[in-house]
């Protein structure tokens, strides 16, 4: 049996594609979740084979789902929108199925499921940055105790790497995630987040003044007084941006 | 700009004060008295009185004819010539003048002469602001011709016509007669947005029930997440708006405000009309950490040029958000 969780937060979208499973053998559904944080939870109880899985949702989009999993089902997306379709389709274990959708259609998916079951899939994490909306508006963690926190990006004070971490201020209190600094540089707005050091990325909003600090290194000091330290290069990021 | 206007004040002065100066040697020019000392001796008082013809319009352009009581006008100007010629006199009689002109004239030819500067300057404005009126209507043509052009592309969104398909697809198989009564919302809306969409103005009624439909689609999406209030007072439903003015609004309500949270919630919807004045309200529950779009949305900007174009500047949309509810305002002259 391959086991499949519904994600789609309109019932009539999930009750057709109720309809199509149930005519279709050796599949059953284990979990239909409206939301995605009630997707992130049914994934990590039910471990299921496949997730069809909704793009556009309140509070966690498909792709911060796919973020916060990490274990890997085959993931179809299913949604109305073709923007996707081609990022979608350079990574191999994924399929899409753009609504509405004949059952021929919808049939063929689940053939090509069977056949990709048993193969190589790739991890969660690395197909979500890979189709996730760039620059990225707001950034997901889910701490150890399986809650899930949604930090829009604009209210990020300033992110610090540790070790193969980081973490990420926002109004006074701190929340590691497992990502590293490099990465999410380069997946942050490039107009607001500066890299000011190679510990440090910094949202310019919240500077208040740089100051000179010895001969060749200063510190960013923000408005809550945080102070934090800026690097050559670092420094002159920032005065091409300001 | 302003380097011209100070060429244009100058110009204004010189002007001023020849009249002044020609006045004034016909004044005092008498067989005994050469022209040249005549020109010099009316100099100063002219150069003053030159400067205060130049200066009364400054008090013009504060006191403009259409939009100030003309009492107020008259008194202004009468007390401000009286004054002017009062100095014009002073300054006369502190000159070491060879001549002594007839006091009561000097004081009439002051009078007069800042009398025909109030005049031109009055003439000069009312040109001006007729060319700016006549320029800014123009642009707003153009304006709304542009924001017309972009609505009508824009006028619905593509995405909802795709789900709500999938929607109908869905019935089919569970509920055939909610698929075909599905079928039918949607061609009577996208009927009614051909129909009205042709036309230059429809009433905020005929917007209302555009508006009540598509919810009427989306409510079948969205079931229990989905709920509408639509309050709208007589006065109001008989003003007119351009067409589709609210829709891509209420769009925006269900896309990014339903859609965003998770229990949903209801879309308010009010309009009132009363001192001319067309206000119209639409409130919706928003997710406060949704993912934010970079700027302001399609809809709001076309909504903002198209309000923006029918009322010549006069028209305002603001948007605010707090505690959970994102608010359009528009205040529009009916």
């Amino acid at each position: 049996m391959i086991r499949a969780i519904l994600v789609d937060d309109e019932p009539l979208a999930r009750d057709v594609l109720r309809e199509y499973l149930a005519a279709a053998e050796d599949f059953e559904i284990v979990a239909e979740c409206a939301n995605g944080f009630e997707a992130v939870r049914a994934v990590t109880e039910h471990d299921p084979d496949v997730l069809f899985l909704d793009i556009q949702m309140p509070k966690l989009d498909g792709f911060e789902v796919l973020e916060l999993l990490d274990r890997s089902p085959i993931v179809v997306f299913v949604t109305a929108y073709d923007d996707y379709a081609l990022r979608a389709f350079e990574v191999h274990a994924l399929d899409y199925l753009l609504k509405p959708f004949s059952e021929e259609r919808f049939r063929a998916v689940l053939q090509r499921i069977k056949s990709q079951k048993d193969g190589l899939k790739p991890a969660p994490r690395q197909l979500a940055s890979t189709l996730r909306q760039k620059p990225l508006q707001r950034i997901v963690v889910r701490s150890d105790d399986g809650t899930i926190q949604v930090i829009p990006a604009a209210r990020v004070d300033y992110i610090e790497a540790a070790d193969d971490a980081v973490v990420i201020a926002t109004g006074g209190t701190k929340i590691r995630k497992q990502e590293s600094i490099g990465e999410l540089a380069g997946e942050l707005d490039p107009d607001r987040f500066v890299r000011i050091h190679r510990s440090y990325l910094l949202n310019i909003d919240r500077i208040e003044k740089i100051e000179l600090y010895a001969k060749d290194s200063r510190v960013a000091i923000l408005r809550d007084g945080t102070r934090l330290p800026v690097s050559r290069s670092g420094y002159a990021r920032l005065k091409e941006l300001l | 700009m302003t380097v011209d206007r100070v060429r244009i004040g100058l110009y204004a002065v010189v002007a001023w004060t020849a009249v002044a100066v020609l006045c004034s040697v016909a004044l005092i020019t008498r067989p005994e008295v050469p022209t040249g000392k005549a020109i010099l001796a009316a100099l100063p008082p002219s150069l003053l009185l030159g400067v205060i013809a130049f200066g009364a319009r400054f008090a013009c352009r504060a006191l403009p004819l259409r939009r100030t009581p003309f009492s107020r006008v008259l008194a202004t100007h009468v007390g401000a010539a009286v004054a002017a010629a009062g100095l014009w006199l002073l300054v006369w009689k502190a000159s070491p003048s060879i001549m002594t002109p007839n006091i009561t004239l000097v004081f009439a030819v002051g009078v007069v002469i800042y009398d025909s500067a109030v005049t031109v300057h009055y003439l000069t404005l009312e040109l001006e602001a007729s060319r700016i009126a006549e320029e800014a209507a123009l642009r707003y043509q153009v304006l709304a011709r542009e924001a017309e052009l972009k609505a009508f592309k824009a006028q619905v969104d593509p995405h909802f016509l795709f789900n709500s398909l999938n929607a109908v697809a869905s019935l089919c198989g569970s509920r055939p007669a909610d698929a075909r009564q599905m079928a039918q919302l949607m061609a009577d809306f996208f009927r009614l947005t051909l129909r009205l969409s042709s036309k230059e103005r429809i009433s905020l009624a005929d917007e209302i029930d555009l508006v009540a439909r598509y919810l009427a689609i989306e409510k079948v999406r969205f079931g229990a997440r989905l709920d509408s209030h639509i309050e709208v007072d007589a006065a109001a439903g008989q003003c007119l708006v351009p067409p589709l003015l609210l829709q891509p609004l209420i769009e925006n309500a269900v896309r990014h405000g339903i859609a965003s949270v998770v229990d949903g919630g209801t879309i308010d919807i009010a309009a009132t009309a009363d001192d001319g004045m067309l206000r119209i309200r639409i409130e919706n529950p928003a997710d406060p950490d949704r993912p934010q779009p970079r700027g302001e949305s399609i809809g709001l900007q076309n909504a903002r040029g198209r309000l923006s174009a029918i009322s010549n500047g006069r028209a305002s949309l603001r948007t605010s958000e707090a505690a959970g509810k994102y608010r359009v305002e528009i205040e529009v002259p009916a």
